[in-house]
């Protein structure tokens, strides 16, 4: 049952896919070569980026570009908020400890969530209407295209920003060596703040671009959170390259693999992905292994 | 072999965790909290497989629900739709488990960081998905009915008040196994693997396949548990295998204390008991795990009931007050007693074929390193270096830094793997080996900083070196048998004999961060012979040391050269390597650029430049 035919739709929407865990595994990438840590709570910020443009569009009646930029600054500020509170707060600096504590803030912001926005999953219009447009015969939704462009103009934004602006710069010395940083004057705590806030800001629009596809319920960060993440180990943890080609490849296999295969395990596809690429070269296909000492 | 086994040596403590148990049911009238009971005994299971898991790899499982989902699952459907027997049933379902479980593991535990959390998070939520699709056999969303209940041969466990008794039963058991595992050598090296992998795998350990192995095991303590369940309740559905439960018995573990055995029977009759209490309010209860996960980790990081346990110690009066006698006069007193001739009580390295190292056709010395080359990225850091160590020898390597000796000592003894070349010991290559099988062939080593275990005693870490000395594995250490026992109590009294040639006896229960940095440079040496090594390698023994000090040490590596030890010296202190040194090779940028006896080598105008320095004349 090969429905080949449909190779340009399942394409579209792979990159559609693709281009939201790209912006995912970049805000995990961001926090991991800040601190080292996985951050389990990148795919609530996803989840409440959307919910809070639901709020502020559907419920205060603000204008979407105003909720779209409101609800990002928000959910930025929440991501500063977790690493100035619990993560800086913590008396073990113990990595393990730290991951948890995310943890347990990704579960938080999901029990409070679901108080505060319920079990229903919320949706609101597409950026651009739902008519489709046919680019190669294939019927392409204008929200796909938004997408596919907004993260185009993240990545460049980013780009500019780490090789453009000293303070970029200093975020990228960090990551390569933050006890060098700290003795040439980098405020690294600033920079983990900095860290923190932008990987919610994009996880945010992550979760604000997709939900007029996919709607948003409180409990859908965690899945999303985690294929950002197998996004970001296909790609190599930690490399900025890797997080996007590991974001679109992820998203193309798992379209063509959800279409030709079967939709009732889509979900199932990225973690397979996962665990093969653990088994396989851990390091991803842009990352290197470090050499450990004593 | 002899089938007795044995209690843990706190018995008592579990003693009276079993009669109170016993007596709650004759005073819960109430079926319904029985089953509370039941529930409890189910979480405590998994939270004993999870603690055990989190105590010796230090890495945490998200995916223990997975395992508890597939135990249930699995013995559901072999007792339910295949009508297989109960038994076949329950060894089907435990081998499967055992068997994903492993495969999960091999990959995984190769890895440094948080893959595992990821992974087995990966894992619990595709088997998930998998529960929940596959309705010709799961039954799907709506679940799977119609398990029979526990049964063998004419005893069925039919009421609360019987399961409860067989769980409990069953659950204590488990408890005492897995306390005695942890308190025997197998359980020391599982917590050394936490402290310090890779130190612990020179030390012999195979840390690999002891994360493996301790995996397994704690995904079977949840299979099991899983199993209980399903012929408990009857009646599964995927909603209680989602990645929430792995979360909860997550978080039982933190607030008991992560890798407390106690601490996770407590906080699972805690945690269980919680919901039950706030029954009135369940949409507050995942945001009330969240919070209490990262409330109990941020405040609390060892876990309440730890937290609680040591407020209760300090309030007694402190009883060990480190006896910091006269340091300087400890000092002089082991100089006096090296210099009067005294002998390390060693046993010698065995009369192998490559000791006879002086014959002539002493091709080979008993280590023999042959062009040894390594690469990191653009940088040589070893080019073609090769020379020998016989026994009773010391080989000084000096070099300036970033020279490249600590990676040559690295590369000897397997904990980086060269590029090209050999290490050749008695004949036997042992390039490709990983550091604990090198560690068995005869390789001991010290480090630069000193690597000892703070939580453990002087003695404790003395043990860790007898580690590969001794041979009962989880099995005979968990049931406590008698030749597990004997083989304990043999490898304490070696350590104690070894310690007494230190003069460290009468410190042998202190924590080690009370002892001075000589003292730790002893223990680790002492430790490093634990194991009866042909080549000893020192990375700056007396780094840091005084001169009254390192005069100390120096004496103990001479005496280690009399008893037939071929050593690796890599020292700056030149004072001290030409003074003990039979042979020096000078490594600068990865090359060997001389070799000889010390006098050679201080004349040679290559290292006066290279190293020691032009004279200005």
């Amino acid at each position: 049952m090969m429905n080949w035919h449909l190779a340009p739709y399942f394409f579209v929407s792979g990159i559609t896919n693709g281009s939201i865990y790209a912006l995912i595994a970049l805000g995990f990438c961001l926090i991991q070569n800040a601190t080292g840590l996985v951050n389990f709570a990148q795919g609530e910020f996803v989840m409440l980026g959307a919910m809070m443009v639901f709020t502020f569009y559907h419920i205060i009646g603000l204008p979407m570009p105003v909720a779209f930029i409101l609800a990002v600054a928000a959910v930025a500020l929440i991501g500063v908020a977790l690493e100035r509170g619990p993560i800086r707060h913590s008396r073990n600096r113990d990595i393990l400890t730290l991951v948890m504590i995310t943890v347990g803030a990704s579960i938080s912001i999901r029990g409070a969530s679901m108080m505060v926005w319920g079990k229903n999953a919320h949706i609101y219009p597409a950026f651009g209407g739902d008519s489709p447009v046919f680019i190669l015969n294939a019927a392409v939704l204008p929200q796909s295209l938004w997408i596919m462009g907004l993260t185009l103009v993240v990545l460049v934004l980013l780009y500019l920003f780490f090789h453009r602006t000293l303070l970029g710069k200093a975020v990228r010395a960090v990551a390569d060596n933050p006890h060098g940083a700290v003795l040439i004057g980098i405020s690294v705590r600033r920079l983990v703040a900095l860290a923190f806030g932008l990987s919610g800001a994009m996880g945010a629009m992550a979760g604000i671009l997709i939900t007029p596809i996919t709607s948003m319920s409180y409990d859908a960060g965690l899945m999303l959170g985690l294929k950002g993440f197998a996004a970001g180990i296909l790609g190599g943890s930690g490399s900025t390259l890797g997080a996007v080609v590991g974001g679109l490849l992820l998203g193309v296999l798992e379209s063509f693999g959800a279409g030709l295969v079967s939709s009732a395990y889509k979900d199932a596809i990225a973690f397979l992905i996962l665990l093969l690429i653990l088994f396989v070269k851990p390091a991803g296909l842009f990352g290197s292994v470090r050499v450990r000492r004593l | 072999m002899s089938l007795h086994v044995a209690p843990p040596r706190n018995w008592k403590a579990l003693l009276l965790t079993a009669a109170i148990l016993w007596a709650i049911p004759l005073a819960v009238r109430n079926d319904y909290f029985l089953l509370l009971f039941n529930v409890m005994a189910l979480n405590a299971l998994v939270v004993l497989g999870l603690n055990l898991l989190i105590a010796s790899t230090g890495q945490v499982s998200l995916g223990h629900a997975a395992f508890y989902g597939l135990g249930a699952y699995l013995s559901a459907i072999a007792s339910t739709t295949l009508q297989w027997p109960l038994p076949l049933a329950f060894l089907a379902a435990l081998l499967c488990v055992a068997l994903i479980a492993f495969l999960l593991a091999i990959p995984t535990l190769r890895l440094e960081g948080n893959y595992l959390v990821m992974a087995t998070l990966g894992f619990n939520i595709i088997v998930t998905i998998l529960f929940t699709q596959m309705e010709e056999f799961t039954g799907g969303p709506s679940g799977f009915p119609g398990i029979p209940r526990l049964s063998l041969g004419p005893l069925s466990i039919s009421t609360d008040r019987h399961f409860y008794y067989f769980i409990w039963t069953l659950f204590l058991i488990l408890f005492a196994f897995t306390l005695n595992l942890t308190d025997s050598r197998v359980g020391r090296a599982l917590l050394a693997i936490h402290e310090r992998d890779l130190t612990s795998e020179t030390l012999g350990i195979p840390t690999y396949r002891y994360k493996v192995t301790t995996f397994v095991l704690s995904a079977l303590y949840a299979a099991l548990a899983g199993f209980c369940y399903a012929h408990y309740v009857t009646f599964i559905s995927p909603k209680t295998f989602d990645i929430l439960y792995s979360v909860q018995v997550l978080t039982m573990v933190v607030v008991g204390g992560m890798g407390s055995i106690w601490g996770g029977l407590a906080g699972t009759v805690v945690l269980t008991s919680l919901p039950e209490l706030l029954h009135r309010f369940e949409d507050l209860h995942v945001l009330l795990y969240g919070l209490i996960l990262m409330g109990v980790l941020i405040f609390s990081p060892q876990g309440l009931v730890p937290a609680v346990l040591s407020l209760l110690q300090r309030a007694r009066p402190d009883s060990e007050a480190a006896g910091s006698g006269n340091e300087a006069l400890l000092v002089e007193r082991a100089l006096e007693s090296l210099r009067s001739g005294r002998t390390l009580n060693l046993r010698c390295a065995p009369a192998g074929t490559g000791t006879a190292s002086s014959g002539p056709e002493g091709a080979g010395g008993l280590l023999d390193i042959r062009n040894v080359s390594l690469g990191f990225g653009g940088l040589q850091a070893l080019n073609e270096v090769g020379f020998q160590v016989n026994s009773c020898q010391v080989v000084a390597l000096i070099g300036p830094n970033g020279a490249g000796k600590t990676t040559l000592l690295n590369v000897i003894s397997g904990l980086l793997k060269p590029d090209m070349g050999q290490v050749v010991l008695d004949g036997r290559d042992m390039v490709g080996m990983p550091p604990h099988r090198v560690a068995e062939c005869g390789v001991g080593r010290t480090f630069q900083a000193v690597q000892i275990y703070q939580h453990f005693s002087v003695l404790e870490n003395l043990l860790l070196g007898y580690h590969v000395e001794g041979g009962a594995g989880f099995l005979s250490a968990g049931l406590r048998t008698p030749s597990e026992r004997r083989e304990e109590r043999r490898l304490r009294e070696r350590a104690m004999d070894l310690l007494a040639s230190f003069d460290l006896s009468d410190k042998a229960s202190l924590p080690v961060m009370q002892l001075t940095l000589l003292e730790q440079k002893l223990l680790e040496m002492a430790r490093s012979l634990a194991f009866s090594p042909r080549v000893l390698l020192l990375d700056e023994p007396v780094g840091g040391l005084n001169p009254k000090e390192s005069e100390v040490l120096v004496g103990y590596i001479t005496l280690l050269r009399r008893n037939g030890m071929g050593i690796i010296l890599v020292e700056h202190d030149m004072n001290v390597v030409m003074r003990i040194a039979d042979r020096i090779e000078v490594l600068q940028h990865g090359c060997l650029i001389a070799s000889g006896t010390p006098r050679e080598v201080q004349q040679n105008p290559k290292v006066i430049t290279a190293y020691l320095g032009v004279r200005k004349s």
